[in-house]
């Protein structure tokens, strides 16, 4: 037995910090008194931690889950380049079921965390976002592959550089992402050409919209089509996070400042 | 043996019942009968209250309330509760009924008067508990509502609403048993008055602002994307709720209460 706990104190000896994902209650209580500071990162601060780093999607790649929080402490600066972390994450099903020694260095932002926490439209929206991207691309319309581009936040100089394709289905609407016949509605419209336009708040102000950005200096991958290219080059044109399901591959993308942020696979989550 | 047995008891119960007939008189009889039909009267109304109140889904929206907590440490629930109570009303006006079947002077003051209260007892229990029950329930609910907000001094909104319910109740309850109340009636309508002129004054912006976001919202003279001018502000609208529109300009956002958007009209810029 003595040979087993070696094994685990070599993960944690000399460790700058604790990142418990998602405890429950009991599981934080038995760390909230431990000798390094402990960090949790759940997608609610359901147990009071001090120090809380909001997940806002339930990364199903552990990798993607440890880097997200890593990220976010970096941004809160409570760890910095350098420092040494056990991560307590659960790779199976809920519960913490393994430790993770992380080494933090600078070249993990990402800018993930910065997707969610420091877009202009709130993280909740760009969540509910995501997730319909991602039911979308999972279910698809009616079983075939469909393709979706949404643009969340700045609603206003977004559609100042846009033109509508036809009738804004949305008009004189109050329909906010996240209420539950949205899925529904959002998944029918998909048929239709063109973006979604989301306020800050989430409210979908139109459909149908051709973006009319200027595409100099979009920085994204090649192979990818005319929707990922307008979606990229918009974000760069104003403060939008585009979020674009692939009609092709079926992978969703995110947008930032003409950047690609975060490339996700629908089928892991 | 057990077979010549039976005959024999019932033999002896019929005389019995003839001897008790001739002893007693019809009227014991009535009485008996009057104090069997009010058992059943009272266990079924029990039951029939208590099934009413699980099928209204009661016990389900009364979860967590401090009463429905104290309830079930005595091993018991507020719809039980209730039911016993229901049965012991009924069984109680069955043993009144039996008392002046079988002509006890209840002309005596002391029972008229317990006779006389007794509903109004029974309503003023049954205020008292739903009271005590609805208070809790809005605590919670307020105290959900505001769990987002983290400042000591909100904790005192749920408590509040809580002891209104409560002041209601207990008000309801005494006057039903004849209380004199004018002085707490005094007080509730004081307590209403000042509850009602200070959140007009403290709500008046708000209200105003509402309203006129009601019509916005509805009407939506402007919408996100268009250029507007409101007064000196001039830019395009981001984002607009019941309170407030969002207005962005070259180097800044103005966040402009709707009260004042109606005010000063709105130029819609082509």
């Amino acid at each position: 037995m003595a040979a087993l706990s070696e094994l685990l104190g070599d993960i944690v000896t000399d460790v700058d910090g604790l990142f418990l994902f998602t405890p429950s209650h009991s599981h934080y209580e038995r760390f909230e008194e431990a000798d390094v500071p402990t960090v949790v990162i759940a997608p609610e601060n359901t147990v009071d931690a001090e120090t809380f780093v909001e997940l806002p999607l339930q990364f199903q790649n552990v990798k993607d889950r440890i880097r997200f929080g890593v990220e976010g402490a970096m941004e809160q600066s409570i760890v910095e380049a350098g420092d040494t972390i056990a991560c307590n994450v659960g790779i199976f099903g809920g519960d913490p079921d393994s430790v993770v020694r992380v080494r933090v260095e600078e070249n993990m932002r990402s800018g993930i965390y910065d997707l969610f926490a420091n877009s202009r439209a709130d993280p909740g929206v760009i969540r509910d976002v995501f997730e319909v991207a991602i039911e979308l691309g999972k279910k698809g319309q009616k079983g075939e592959p469909v393709g979706a581009l949404f643009i969340v936040g700045d609603a206003g100089k977004v559609m100042n550089k846009s033109r509508p394709l036809s009738y804004n289905p949305f008009e004189k609407s109050h329909v906010y992402v996240g209420d539950p016949i949205v899925n529904v509605m959002l998944k029918e419209f998909s048929r239709l050409d063109g973006a979604f336009v989301i306020s800050d708040s989430g409210k979908i102000v139109s459909a149908y919209r051709y973006l009319e950005p200027s595409a100099e200096g979009v920085d994204i991958p090649k192979g990818l089509g005319a929707r990922h290219m307008a979606g990229g080059a918009i974000t760069r044109d104003t403060n939008a996070t585009a979020i674009v399901l692939s009609e092709s591959d079926g992978l969703v993308r995110a947008f930032k400042g003409g950047k690609m942020i975060l490339e996700i696979d629908p089928e892991d989550y | 043996m057990m077979g010549f047995a039976s005959p024999l008891p019932l033999q002896s119960i019929g005389s019995l019942v003839e001897r008790i007939v001739q002893t007693a008189g019809l009227r014991f009889l009535g009485v008996l009968a009057i104090l069997a039909l009010g058992l059943v009267l009272a266990y079924t109304a029990g039951s029939l209250v208590q099934r009413l109140l699980v099928s209204f889904g009661v016990p389900d929206s009364i979860e967590g309330t401090a009463f429905e907590r104290t309830a079930r440490d005595f091993d018991t629930s507020t719809v039980e509760i209730l039911s016993w109570l229901t049965r012991y009303f009924v069984l109680g006006l069955a043993l009144f009924a039996a008392l002046s079947f079988v002509g006890i002077d209840y002309v005596d003051r002391f029972w008229g008067v317990v006779i006389a209260i007794l509903p109004q007892l029974f309503i003023a229990i049954l205020v008292l508990i739903v009271g005590i029950v609805v208070g809790d329930k809005v605590e919670l609910l307020v105290a959900e509502r505001f769990r987002g907000v983290k400042l000591p001094q909100v904790s005192i909104l749920p408590a509040l609403a809580k002891y209104t319910v409560f002041f209601l109740a207990a008000l309801i309850a005494l006057s039903q048993v004849g209380v004199a109340i004018v002085a707490l009636v005094v007080l509730l309508g004081a307590y209403l008055f000042g509850l009602i002129v200070l959140s007009a004054v403290a709500f008046h912006d708000l209200l105003k602002s509402g309203a006129a976001g009601t019509y916005l919202l509805f009407i939506q003279p402007y919408s996100i994307g268009d250029e507007i001018v409101v007064g000196d502000v001039q830019g395009v609208v981001q984002e607009f709720d019941m309170f407030v529109t969002y207005v962005e300009a070259e180097d800044r956002e103005y966040i402009l209460p709707n009260a004042r958007v109606f005010d000063e009209g709105i130029g819609r810029i082509r």
